[in-house]
């Protein structure tokens, strides 16, 4: 029951397939800005017209109609594409092609607005022009129509930042220079100006002289070894140690510090209350 | 400062002018112990005071020490003043609770963090 209806299907897949788009009417016109037609001819697929040449406000006009088989009835292809091909710069542009369902088609190409899509050219170029037809049921269709003779494009203006597209100079790094140390006197000077405090405090505590009776009391001195060994330290880190080592050594001395500060600090309490 | 004042106001009397007075009020009636304080403030203030000069007036190369030797002497200014205001007798109400050797210890502690993070910048 099957095989009849499929072999029905296939015969009508390969029927459809099997016919040939051809180009019925294929013509084209270009006419001036204020509607003046210059050239009008039918466009022969078999042998190529003189380039057709457009001046900058000239409109091209190309019309056909896309049919079965020649001289069948007209179709609608899928897809239907005019190409502009420069073969000196190898650039191309293609123009999608709106085509009716009766199979009609009408293309123009104004000249003062081209669209984006056509191809830059230079002044010596000749576009091809060809018409690529696509469809799901029939073979594809590709055919020469002429060569167009344009107006050179304009200069591709440069673009504002153009200029960062280029080697660029090298970079060479700039350091501030070395700073100097000032001349030996005014080192000297001040140097000499930073020690006169020292003889300042030293002159005025020897007028004060004020008396430390307990300071070498065995309860007292541990505190003031700990502190000297805490300022020892502190020099020894600036000159050779390290943060870590600073800090574990530090720590170590803070416990003993607490201790006999304490200690020390208590019988300090106990003197200035002259309960010894 | 002081010869001009009495000279413009010769009627005063002795004591002098306000400042001799405010000195001999400073002298005579501040403890030992406060007077040695005092004195290594003053250190402190013009050991502070030079540096700056030097940093400004002749360069402030190596910035490193400047910086570590002109906040030593800030640091310890301050950490020196509050011992002060602390173990000062007139000061006994406002810190009941603080005992002088309380103030030391802190001073002591303040000191050494003080001087470790001196030392840090020196480089």
């Amino acid at each position: 029951m099957k095989s009849p209806m499929l072999v029905v299907l296939l015969a009508f897949v390969a029927s459809t397939y099997a016919a040939a788009l051809a180009l019925q009417s294929p013509k084209f016109t270009v006419s001036s800005p204020n509607g003046d037609q210059i050239r009008s001819e039918p466009i022969s697929l078999t042998k190529k017209s003189s380039p057709v040449r457009l001046g900058p406000q000239d409109v091209l006009r190309v019309t056909f109609q896309v049919t079965e088989n020649d001289g069948g009835t007209g179709v609608q292809p899928h897809q239907a594409f005019l190409r502009f091909y420069d073969n000196i710069s190898g650039e191309d542009g293609l123009q999608p092609v709106r085509v009716t369902s009766n199979g009609k088609a009408r293309f123009e190409l104004n000249m003062a607005r081209p669209p984006s899509s056509f191809p830059p050219t230079s002044p010596d170029s000749v576009l091809k022009v060809s018409l690529i037809i696509g469809s799901f049921v029939h073979k594809p269709l590709a055919v020469d129509l002429f060569d167009l003779i344009v107006p050179a494009s304009q200069p591709v203006a440069s673009h504002p930042e153009e200029v960062y597209y280029h080697p660029q100079p090298v970079i060479e790094h700039t350091f501030r220079p070395e700073q100097k140390t000032p001349p030996a006197f005014i080192s000297a000077v001040f140097s000499a100006l930073v020690l006169a405090p020292w003889v300042v405090l030293v002159g005025l505590w020897s007028q004060l002289s004020p008396k430390v009776p307990n300071l070498f009391s065995l309860k007292i001195i541990p505190f003031t070894a700990t502190l000297g060994a805490f300022e020892l330290l502190l020099v020894w880190y600036w000159v050779d140690l390290r943060l870590g080592q600073v800090l574990l050594y530090g720590a170590g001395l803070g416990i003993v510090a607490v201790f006999t500060g304490k200690t020390a600090l208590v019988q300090v309490g106990k003197l200035r209350k002259g309960s010894i | 400062m002081a010869p001009q004042k009495t000279a413009t106001k010769p009627q005063t009397s002795a004591p002098a002018s306000p400042v001799e007075s405010l000195w001999k009020a400073y002298s005579d009636n501040t403890s030992k112990r406060l007077k040695f304080i005092d004195s290594f403030l003053v250190f402190l203030m013009l050991s502070g005071i030079v540096q700056f000069l030097y940093c400004i007036l002749v360069t402030n190369f190596p910035f490193n020490a400047f910086l570590a030797g002109f906040s030593s002497c800030v640091g310890q200014f301050v950490l020196t003043a509050s011992l002060r205001s602390q173990v000062n007798p007139e000061n006994k109400e406002t810190f009941k609770e603080v005992s002088p050797e309380r103030a030391f210890a802190d001073f002591v502690v303040g000191s050494i963090v003080l001087h470790f993070f001196v030392f840090n910048f020196l480089g």
